[in-house]
């Protein structure tokens, strides 16, 4: 799973994160004025909330490693 | 008689669009400028302006410029890419208005780069291939959002539409729910335009969110489906990151240091199944891993200096198009896949499936069979005909998703802004609405069940496989779409905790639905042709299958039918 690091303390509240992520992996808590990172395992590394965020407070960490499909073996949920 | 606001919050407008990618937004300010007081509602999943998949690529658009003819354009496409099943009338008006497809749209963001002079910024994809490609910056699809804003279209974010509601066999409006509170969302409109692109799968990442929420919606609808056996796009990616390799498949080479790609001698308009159909024959031959030498890679060499991914591999030289924020979309990304991948000589590759599935039957002006439904984009490209026997864009156009739906969400507004405000606003009817709002809520009931992910993942083992959908044969295909159908036949176990899993139980059924109609339509086709590519049918045959595929629902079951390509009328013939 990516791993998606927001520095609180630096962000002030402008959404553009979770305007920007376009698989609803960031929610936004109206109490806090803070994002939230509600379903990281949806997460594509499209890397949008990282380089839209105007005071640099994101860091998306890529897990190359998260399942894919097999390609050559047949019916099988995961590579060997 | 029941009333469609017993159910939840009921939203009247003249034109509902689904999807605010480029082509929704394109239709929404198309019908504004043809009728500025209809009433337009764009819905989305997530957010508009930064929706859909403009900002995401490599932000190109193909074109036909002073010196590339139509005819020539035309000639080249029936013989090379779509293989004379176009329909070549609809492809020629497409080639004939897509500078001024452009340019309407430039009207819209000035995002495109221009030259000195202020003609567009032009360069080609490869030297010789019949058109051209102009480049824009990646915030035009937040600008053209802007512009829709200005001109009174009203936006419905974090919105999904599952089922299309109609009155009298015609569509009448739009049925979902709220991604935020779970609350039930009814639309009543005199035309309904879906704009949700195509499906893909999930399988890449950059592309994963075409997820055939409209696909289904029209099929569930009662429309016609076309070409669906072409949806089988795919790329030669990186091991590692899983990212596309632009044109690995020119400088392919197998475990023994074998050169594999002799089929790519003459110049090739772009990436074809043979890449994948190679790869697999080598893989089963013990002849794997396979790899791509990267200097023998022209468009790698060329692109690196003169496109949207010059940088990527650390090349950085100007090139035509001066595009600050393109750069540092790709310059992140490939930051991030280089420290994987690396920046070797020679990459590790393999085939994965995107899919680009997007056969929604539309006419002329972009209506589906179900009147008063049109679709546009990525949702109905090869359901158009206009590309023929390949995937939605790019196809083998690089650059053509972006024009031809910008075109065709064009067309559509234009259709239905001449007419809308004339018609009277539609009534759904409520029963029906009131048994799909229990189907589409079902699924929070049933808490624990089956997770959404894991029959996406059972769908993604019976399309990923490259002899499954991509080199294709009679008793894999059976053998794949059999696991298709024991994924359906889950479907109702399908179970999610809250309104994200929701969504993701919809998608889920849409990508089974998706997967049916792909190896239905690609079993009846008896031939290899374009991006269907059989090891059972090696040959084209044009006595035979110069026809389109038709799907459609009959009573639960997924009927097939031909209609003849009425290539005599047309001015290319084999
Ligand atoms: S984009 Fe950055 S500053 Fe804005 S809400 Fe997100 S984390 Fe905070
Ligand atoms: S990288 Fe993209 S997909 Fe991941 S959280 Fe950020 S915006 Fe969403």
């Amino acid at each position: 799973m990516n791993t998606i690091d927001i520095d609180f303390e630096a962000c002030n509240g402008c959404k553009i994160c979770y305007k920007a992520c376009f698989v609803d992996v960031i929610r936004w808590d109206e109490s806090a004025k803070r994002p939230v990172v509600a379903y990281p395992e949806d997460c594509v590394q499209c890397n949008l909330c990282e380089l839209h965020c105007p005071v640099g407070a994101i860091n998306v960490t890529v897990d190359w490693d998260k399942p894919f499909p097999s390609v050559l073996e047949h019916g099988r949920r995961y590579p060997s | 008689m029941r009333k469609l606001d017993t159910l939840g919050t009921v939203h009247e407008t003249d034109v509902l669009i689904i999807g605010s990618g480029i082509a929704g937004l394109a239709a929404a300010i198309t019908t504004k400028e043809r009728s500025s007081a209809a009433r337009v509602l764009v819905v989305d999943k997530n957010f508009s302006g930064w929706a859909g998949q403009a900002n995401k690529g490599a932000g190109m658009f193909m074109f036909l410029g002073p010196d590339d003819p139509v005819d020539r354009f035309l000639d080249y496409h029936t013989r090379k890419i779509g293989m004379f099943l176009e329909d070549q009338q609809l492809l020629g008006e497409f080639a004939a208005e897509s500078q001024a497809t452009i340019e309407k749209l430039d009207s819209w963001c000035r995002t495109f780069c221009r030259n000195a002079d202020g003609s567009l910024a032009a360069d080609t994809f490869k030297p010789g291939l019949p058109w051209h490609l102009a480049a824009a910056e990646h915030d035009t699809q937040m600008k053209v959002q802007r512009h829709a804003k200005r001109l009174g279209v009203e936006f419905l974010d974090k919105t999904m539409v599952v089922d299309v509601l109609k009155q009298d066999g015609r569509a009448a409006g739009a049925i979902g729910f709220s991604l935020l509170d779970g609350s039930c969302h009814l639309f009543q409109a005199r035309a309904v335009i879906l704009a949700t692109g195509g499906q893909n799968y999930r399988i890449l990442s950059m592309w994963s969110a075409a997820r055939g929420d409209g696909i289904a919606a029209a099929y569930r609808a009662g429309a016609q489906m076309r070409n669906a056996e072409f949806g089988s796009f795919m790329q030669l990616v990186h091991k590692r990151s899983k990212e596309p390799l632009l044109g690995a498949e020119d400088a392919l080479y197998n475990a023994k240091g074998e050169f594999l790609s002799t089929w790519r001698r003459e110049l090739e308009p772009d990436v074809d199944p043979m890449a994948a159909a190679v790869w697999y024959r080598e893989m089963l031959a013990g002849n794997g891993p396979l790899f791509t030498h990267n200097e023998e890679n022209w468009l790698l060499q060329h692109t690196t200096k003169t496109h949207a991914e010059k940088g990527a591999y650390g090349d950085v030289a100007p090139g035509p198009w001066d595009r600050p924020k393109a750069e540092a979309f790709w310059g992140k990304l490939r930051s991030k896949t280089a420290a994987v991948d690396g920046l070797d000589a020679v990459s590790e590759v393999f085939p994965a499936l995107s899919g680009e599935l997007s056969p929604v039957k539309v006419d002329h002006r972009m209506e589906t069979t179900v009147p008063g439904l049109y679709a546009v984009g990525n949702t109905a490209t090869s359901g158009s005909a206009m590309a023929g026997a390949v995937p939605a864009s790019p196809g083998r156009v690089r650059g053509k998703a972006l024009t031809s739906s910008t075109w065709m969400g064009i067309r559509a507004g234009a259709a239905v802004g001449g007419y809308v405000t004339e018609r009277p606003v539609g009534l759904p009817d409520a029963d029906k609405a009131a048994v799909l709002k229990e189907e589409i809520f079902a699924p929070l009931q049933r808490a624990p069940g089956l997770q959404p992910i894991e029959l996406v993942r059972e769908v993604q083992a019976a399309v990923a496989p490259v002899g499954y959908s991509i080199y294709k044969h009679r008793e894999r295909m059976e053998e794949a779409l059999g696991l298709v159908l024991a994924a359906r036949d889950r479907i109702p176990e399908l179970a999610a905790g809250d309104p994200h899993h929701l969504a993701a139980v919809h998608e889920a059924r849409a990508m089974v639905l998706c997967a049916e109609m792909f190896y239905r339509a690609s079993l009846a086709r008896e031939e290899s042709r374009g991006w269907h590519l059989r090891e059972d049918y090696p040959q084209r045959d044009d006595a035979a299958w110069l026809k389109w595929m038709m799907l459609e629902d009959r009573e639960g079951q997924m009927h097939l039918s031909t209609e003849d390509v009425p290539v005599r009328d047309y001015p290319f013939r084999p």
